[in-house]
């Protein structure tokens, strides 16, 4: 037998396949097509100029590899339904004299188009869902977004070498499939099936193991998450790895139980339903396992990024205290006052009314926390580093009348808030100074530059302008040129309405400019059309990914429904025959949904609470300080995925539904 | 008493293109006493097939009509007919058709469970029915671990076990290697014997031979019977035999 039979008479093979094949394709191409986007998106050059840019590259780094490792299971998983319904064909071709070799070559062509098909289908897929995807959510934010249409040719070629391996590896095993039984047992084969498994406590025990340990990496590391890159990194794979264990050992033992429940068991809706879904729990398993993991990604991605976008104003709000927010960095007070009054003189000339303003002055000490204590370092030092604080010191007279209070400070006492992090010590020492902390506040005198900064902040409250003077003097000493001048902020509130804000800041721009005073001036009108830009690239990666996933979990348990579907169909046909009707087809498939529908949800969901610290410290890093809408938003996320879910199953229980009954016997 | 009757059964299958149309039963009349063994014979392609769908209400005659226990099939309704099939019709397949799904015991118990019996009562009737089939030792195992002929006694076990008023078997012995076929017409002879009702079809002259009638059939019509009287199972299977020859000879047999 030369090669152009082997290539023709694959190709016919697949055709006349046709039914097993289309799905598997479809799947091939759209994992390809996710691995590709996903892949892509990590390398677009928009990213970099993202906020948090780096958290993001490592997050999609990170997710492109658990695509990879899905993909591999998931596509094996498929390819176990296809050969499984094709050993009958490939035992009739052995009988009738072709070798095992031969059936290997066969196979070996199928595969090769296969693969051609779904990798430049799945690659072009790709590239059109990209843009499609762009331009959709472009249209749903309405602003300007920092990432582009990208096309990455090294993409491409990833794409293409782990497809190349995760084929080989199909290929393989299906070849030691075939190649493992006699001609008798491939003909059985579609219907001798897997023998009803044993519960394996082993895996049972590892599963656990692998997701708790995730678990514990998640809710334990401290630092921020791209430095922890290899714990959390670790922490994903444990739980993606876990769950396909956890999913085998545990629904075996869960469908165990059920069935030595006699009065459960012997049903008409369990009794088949649990059955069936015992004989084939192996392939269920891994089938509900996928399901799990993409429903989690979906909830991560989704949830995380609407909080984002929800907690935008949450953002605006505690990094833009006042609808205008001056900086002033003199030299010393007298330059900051001077300039401060010249504000005045322009808000008079223009007639503003003032609706609230806020005036204080403060001195910035950056410091990286080592195991002596704080060690003071120049403010342009400051790297983003997990150990490094800033230390933002106003005076008692400046904190008492911004906030209206009446505390009261000794020379030596100091009052902290934290911004972020708890400050866990009884006292403070830097420089050569050592501070008796008083009390720990609850409020702060809104600061942007603190709210800004990467780095944990803390607002040191000292008993007086002295105090606070000397401060600045022994950093002066420390550091010369490079050391922090004493700044004063300025906000305030007017009646104008946004786009007056933004002239009117644009004025206060110029005349600070003119002038030649140092500082920064910002608007709240002006910062938030910024942001959309900027976060709208946090939005349109949460959105597009959370769509592909959906998309991507809708595939799977419809493909999951018609290759069991067909396994299904024989079964449901003799009972039939010996008496069961239509209506009990129907409702014992409907159990069959409900008694393991939730488990991939439960699963899910508890494994976003668990990766909910791990979450809430990456928006953290993004000022998404609003915990608790964090959480309300990924319960919310949580409840509508359930009913998508739900609607999904449904739909495609119908899907099943039809198959199983084609197959049944003819009735009038 | 008349346990099945039918009339004047006619089957016509029009084509896919509503061109030809194929005559499967032409006219078929014969009548079945409570407690008797009939055996049903014919060629491949003689209607043998179509006629037993017809009898288990898998499929509906275009005239005619089929009467058990005094009641006309036909006016069964579409959604009472599964019912009406598992509360009054017992099946042994040629394949078995037993789920690999289910042990034994659970393969058995199917029809029951359809009926939404207790397990207790399920399996007070199950013990004597497998104790009597020699499969109580192995009622725990999958049907792919057990032999064909354990697998058949099984499956005779689940139509057994609703007690029906009619068995339907469809070659039973057709996959059977010789020895579990002797095994398996000495377990139709006995529960006959204990008065269950029997119909089967059959191709084997040696399955045929054990029945109390033999009915044959050609080109859809009841051809010629055989009753056993006082024969013996080998004057029988001669009997089957002539009769056969003469089918296949296209001899112009008058009664």
């Amino acid at each position: 037998m030369n090669n152009r039979f082997f290539i023709k008479f694959a190709a016919g093979n697949i055709k006349k396949n046709g039914n097993s094949y289309i799905p598997y394709i479809l799947i091939c191409m759209f994992t390809a097509a996710m691995f590709y986007i996903v892949k892509s998106l990590s390398l677009n050059p928009g990213l970099e100029t993202m906020i948090g840019a780096d958290t993001l590259n490592y997050i999609l780094h990170l997710g492109s590899i658990v695509i990879a490792l899905f993909a591999l299971v998931f596509l094996l998983y498929a390819n176990s339904f296809l050969i499984k319904r094709r050993k009958k064909e490939f035992g009739v071709l052995n009988i009738l004299g072709m070798e095992k070799r031969h059936l290997a070559k066969t196979l070996a062509w199928e595969m090769f188009y296969v693969f051609i098909i779904s990798l430049l289908g799945g690659i072009v897929l790709g590239v059109v869902l990209d843009k499609v995807m762009f331009l959709l959510i472009v249209k749903i934010i309405g602003g300007e977004i920092l990432l582009g249409f990208f096309i990455a040719p090294e993409t491409m070629i990833t794409t293409i070498i782990l497809f190349v391996a995760i084929f080989m590896l199909i290929y393989l095993s299906s070849v030691y499939q075939i190649h493992m039984e006699n001609p008798v047992e491939l003909l059985q084969g579609s219907n001798l099936g897997e023998k009803t498994p044993k519960i394996n406590w082993l895996i049972g025990i590892l599963g656990i193991l692998f997701v708790g340990g995730g678990y514990l990496i998640s809710l334990i590391t401290e630092k921020p998450i791209f430095k922890a890159a290899p714990y959390f990194f670790c922490a994903v794979i444990l739980v993606v790895v876990g769950t396909y264990m956890l999913f085998t050992a545990s629904s075996i033992l869960l469908l165990r139980i059920l069935q030595e429940q006699k009065s459960y068991y012997y049903k008409t809706k369990h009794f088949i339903s649990i059955s069936n879904m015992l004989y084939r729990m192996k392939q269920n398993a891994v089938g509900l396992a996928n399901i799990c993991i993409l429903s989690t990604m979906v909830l991560v991605m989704i949830s995380s990024t609407s909080s984002l976008v929800l907690g935008m104003d949450d953002i605006i709000e505690t990094q833009y205290p006042n609808d205008f927010d001056l900086y002033f960095d003199g030299l010393d007070w007298k330059h900051n006052e001077k300039a401060y009054d010249y504000i005045h003189q322009i808000q008079q000339e223009q007639k503003l009314n003032i609706t609230a303003e806020t005036y204080y002055t403060y001195l910035l000490v950056s410091a990286i926390n080592g195991k002596s204590g704080f060690l003071p370092v120049p403010a342009d030092t400051v790297t983003g580093e997990s150990n490094e604080v800033n230390f933002i010191f106003v005076t008692l007279d400046d904190y008492n009348q911004t906030m209206h209070t009446d505390k009261f400070l000794n020379v030596g006492e100091i009052l902290v808030y934290p911004s972020r992090k708890d400050f866990a010590y009884k006292t403070l020492n830097i420089f050569d100074k050592s501070y008796m902390v008083k009390e720990i506040l609850n409020k702060t005198i809104g600061n942007g530059i603190i709210a800004e900064s990467e780095a944990d902040s803390y607002l040191i409250v000292v008993s007086d302008r002295e105090e606070m003077y000397s401060l600045y003097e022994s950093q002066k000493k420390e550091f010369g040129d490079a050391a922090s001048n004493i700044c004063s902020f300025y906000g305030f509130d007017t009646d104008k309405n946004g786009g007056e804000q933004e002239e009117l800041y644009n004025l206060f721009i110029d005349a600070f400019a003119r002038q030649e005073y140092q500082g920064i001036v910002e608007s709240k009108a002006d910062a938030k059309a910024n942001q959309i830009g900027a976060y709208g690239g946090f939005f349109f990666i949460g959105a597009f990914l959370g769509i592909l996933f959906t998309m991507a979990m809708v595939l799977i348990i419809y493909y999951k429904q018609i290759s069991e579907g067909y396994d299904d169909r024989g079964r449901f046909a003799i009972m039939q025959k010996i008496g069961m009707s239509r209506k009990e087809v129907k409702s014992s498939i409907n159990a069959q949904v409900r008694t393991i529908f939730f488990l991939p949800v439960i699963v899910a969901g508890i494994h976003v609470a668990a990766a909910f610290p791990m979450i809430s410290k990456m928006l953290l890093k993004l000022n998404l300080r609003n915990t608790s809408l964090f959480i309300k938003n990924t319960i919310i996320c949580y409840l509508v995925f359930t009913i998508l879910y739900f609607i999904i199953y449904h739909l495609t229980a119908k899907t099943y539904y039809k198959i199983v009954n084609k197959g049944g016997i003819y009735m009038p | 008493m008349i346990i099945l009757e039918t009339k004047s059964l006619q089957k016509i299958y029009t084509t896919r293109f509503g061109g030809n149309r194929v005559r499967a039963l032409s006219n078929v009349s014969f009548s079945v006493e409570q407690g008797e063994y009939v055996a049903i014979m014919g060629e491949s392609g003689s209607g043998k097939t179509t006629l037993l769908n017809i009898l288990a209400a898998f499929d509906k005659p275009t005239s005619g009509k089929v009467y058990l226990d005094g009641r006309n099939i036909g006016e069964v309704k579409e959604n009472e007919i599964s019912v009406f099939r598992r509360d009054n019709l017992g099946f042994v397949f040629q394949e078995f058709n037993l789920l690999d799904t289910f042990n034994l015991q659970d393969n058995i118990f199917l029809p029951l469970v359809l009926s939404g019996k207790k397990y207790k009562e399920m399996n007070e009737r199950l013990q004597p029915i497998a104790r009597r089939l020699g499969i109580a030792k192995i009622l725990t195992k999958y049907p792919y671990e057990v032999s064909g002929g354990q697998k058949q006694r099984a499956a005779v076990a689940r139509a057994l076990i609703t007690n029906p008023k009619l068995l339907l078997a469809d070659e039973p012995t057709g996959a059977l290697d010789s020895h579990s076929t002797d095994d398996l017409l000495k377990i139709f002879n006995a529960v006959n014997q204990d008065g269950q009702t029997i119909l089967m079809v059959t191709h084997s002259t040696k399955a045929a031979s054990h029945a109390s009638r033999v009915l044959f059939i050609k080109d859809g019509e009841v051809f010629h019977q055989i009753y056993r009287g006082s024969n013996t199972n080998e004057q029988m299977y001669q009997k089957i035999s002539d009769t056969l020859t003469l089918l296949a000879t296209g001899g112009d047999y008058n009664e």
